[in-house]
């Protein structure tokens, strides 16, 4: 086609005309549209899995990425756990969960339990002393009246007004110390109930002082039975030697019982009203508590958490002492070695194996090959004894897998070359099954 | 933010989503295709704006030959009044079968014995010719039409292509990195379509035109023949 214009073909430069004022236009106008500044919704980083390893084995705060990066241990651990790759997962701790049934008013049980002894052993000692004090009464009534027994025998001799006044003597310090006595207990009940309901009051401190008080309670109750024993034997004493000089005085006598039924009835009496206070006591107290443990309270939680042992960490723990933080490692967990690198591995191992290897006697090829779980440390040297993982159950098979473990023992230190250093964590324990010739 | 995303995002190429700019930025061989389907666009559309008024001209030259040819003027006047300027059309056909008889009449001898058949050669073969022109550069359009969508995925293959090589080069999935390679892929195709869809439209259009006409020549050219056949019987049947 010639490119000149032709009137009855003017297609040509027409249309290129048309194409071109169009691009033109779409040029401009399209230009000058301002398209919507493109922004990411994700920001995706992609890392190999080298440098996923060099950030997991690290810490952020640290400067730069060493090349024998260790986990960071601030002391050294008593019991070193060697994870194997394989189980690095399966160990991990569960997350510590609350369990459903703890309530708040449990509270008061942790340090019942911690400072209290045990209301049973309480009892049980009150009663053997109350056992203790009743058999020293009775045996001191029983010296006192062979005493009394005795002075009468030698006082018989003596004037008659004279045993009289003594036995009255006698009489009236027996009732004044009981008096005293009596008057002593009842002041130091009192002090104590009041002492109890100021307690009671204070909250914070309810249990202690509760467990406190029913501790003096209960010391209370056996020192009171002690004051009885005491009181009843002395009384018994008394209508003993009474009854010795009933024949001589009935007067006497007759007002001496009816002052130690008096004063015994008293004695119970204050007794009873002691039990009956400390008794109500105890159930209001009980029943404040109960209220509280329904009551929502943040001290409460605060308390409790107070009251859990403090953490007993200090810090991590590691093979060795490691201060030094390192931002990551070359060689992480993430590493694995390739098929081909393991058998070329195992194959190697076999090969340093085998020169320490002689064939059990009489033993030339067993049915069942040995497995053997072999630990090695970077340096090649191993890091515990080998152990057989699987042996056959014959004769031959045990012989062999003994002979196998005899000769890894002696090959001790392998060589292993540079390039699986990297790969430490996945060739540093082997497990591999080995066949050896019976050379 | 981490540096390694602050560097990612100062390394980001700034795209420039003009449509110069998605064809400066595109490969080498999108371009071709680019810029081969953009000659192609405005050379389809020159074949249709000349065709379309070719066959318009065309048109009005046979209604025109058409009147004046059933006007009643004898068929020598008519013969003069075309022959002096190049034909087209019905009068291309006219002139040819005139100018067959007029020699088979103007020579020592008359050859009259197989005339009709000579004319009916001659119209046949104006009516081939006159087609032909009729029908010359539509398959072009027709070429376009079916191979250009595929001209223009070749070059959005291509793009794409592109797009992730550069991705697998810069370790970058974001879109930002995807986008302009693939805006500019596509732009290949959507000029593959942007000629092709004209250009199927004109070829049906342009043929169904091409395919009238043929027709009309044909009728008027087996009119004219037996007008010429009557004609020449009665000559034949003079001279015997």
């Amino acid at each position: 086609m010639a490119l000149t214009f032709d009137r009855s073909e003017p297609g040509f430069w027409l249309s290129a005309g048309v194409h071109v004022a169009l691009l033109t236009l779409a040029l401009v106008g399209i230009s000058a549209e301002a398209l919507p500044e493109a922004q990411e919704g994700v920001p995706v980083e992609v890392i190999t899995e080298n440098q996923f390893s060099e950030i997991t084995k690290g810490e952020r705060n640290a400067e730069k990425p060493l090349s024998d990066a260790k986990p960071r241990a601030d002391r050294k651990a008593e019991t070193f756990e060697e994870r194997e790759p394989e189980n690095a997962k399966v160990d991990a701790p569960a997350a510590p969960t609350r369990t459903a049934d703890m309530k708040v008013a449990s509270v008061d049980e942790v340090p019942l339990r911690i400072n209290e002894p045990d209301p049973q052993e309480v009892a049980k000692a009150a009663k053997a002393a109350q056992e203790k004090a009743e058999k020293a009464a009775q045996e001191k009534a029983e010296k006192a009246a062979q005493e009394k027994a005795a002075a009468k025998a030698a006082a018989e001799a003596r004037a008659e007004a004279k045993a009289k006044a003594e036995a009255k003597a006698a009489q009236e310090k027996a009732e004044a110390e009981r008096r005293e006595q009596l008057d002593k207990l009842i002041e130091r009940q009192e002090a104590e109930a009041a002492a109890a309901d100021a307690k009671a009051k204070a909250e914070a401190k309810a249990k202690a002082e509760k467990a406190k008080a029913e501790a003096k309670a209960a010391q209370e109750k056996a020192a009171k039975a002690e004051a009885e024993a005491k009181a009843k034997a002395e009384a018994e004493a008394r209508a003993k030697a009474e009854a010795e000089r009933q024949k001589e005085i009935a007067e006497a006598k007759a007002e001496a019982e009816a002052k130690a039924k008096a004063e015994a009835a008293a004695k119970a009496k204050a007794k009873a009203l002691a039990d009956a206070k400390a008794k109500a006591d105890a159930e209001a107290k009980a029943k404040k508590q109960a209220e509280l443990a329904d009551k929502f309270n943040a001290g409460d939680i605060r308390q409790m958490l107070a009251s859990k042992v403090p953490s007993q960490s200090t810090g991590a723990t590691g093979h060795e002492v490691q201060r030094t933080a390192s931002l990551g490692a070359a060689t992480g967990t993430a590493q694995r070695l390739s098929p081909s690198l393991r058998d070329a591995l195992v194959g190697m191992l076999q090969q340093q194996i085998e020169r320490c290897y002689s064939a059990p006697p009489g033993a030339a090829q067993g049915v069942v090959l040995p497995m053997l779980d072999i630990r090695l440390n970077p340096n090649g040297s191993l890091a515990a004894e080998p152990r057989i993982m699987r042996g056959g159950a014959s004769a031959v098979d045990q012989s062999i897998a003994q002979a196998a473990l005899r000769a890894v023992r002696r090959c001790a230190p392998y060589k292993i070359p540079a390039q699986y250093a990297p790969y430490y964590n996945d060739w540093k324990a082997i497990n591999a099954e080995f066949e050896f010739s019976a050379a | 933010m981490n540096p390694a995303d602050a560097m990612q995002a100062a390394q980001a190429p700034v795209a420039d989503m003009t449509l110069l700019g998605l064809f400066l930025q595109a490969h080498f061989v999108v371009k071709i295709v680019m810029v081969g389907l953009l000659g192609a666009s405005v050379w389809c559309w020159a074949i249709i704006v000349d065709k379309t008024l070719l066959f318009r001209r065309t048109k009005e030259e046979m209604d025109a030959f058409e009147d004046a040819f059933w006007s009643g003027r004898s068929l020598e006047e008519l013969y003069r009044s075309f022959n002096d300027r190049p034909a087209t059309g019905l009068a291309a056909l006219f002139v040819a079968a005139m100018r067959e008889w007029k020699r088979s009449f103007e020579g020592s001898g008359r050859q009259i014995q197989s005339l009709s058949q000579r004319i009916d050669k001659v119209l046949d073969v104006t009516i081939q010719r006159e087609v032909e022109r009729l029908e010359s550069r539509l398959l072009f359009l027709a070429s376009i039409g079916s191979a250009g969508p595929y001209i223009g995925l070749f070059g959005t293959v291509w793009g794409i292509m592109t797009a992730f090589t550069s991705i697998a080069a810069s370790k970058n999935t974001s879109l930002a990195v995807v986008a302009p390679g693939i805006a500019e892929a596509l732009f290949a195709t959507a000029i593959g379509l942007f000629a092709a869809i004209p250009a199927v439209l004109a070829y049906n259009k342009l043929q169904a035109s091409v395919a009238k006409s043929q027709s009309r020549l044909e009728g008027f050219a087996d009119e004219f023949s037996a007008i010429l056949s009557r004609q020449i019987d009665e000559r034949l049947s003079l001279a015997a």
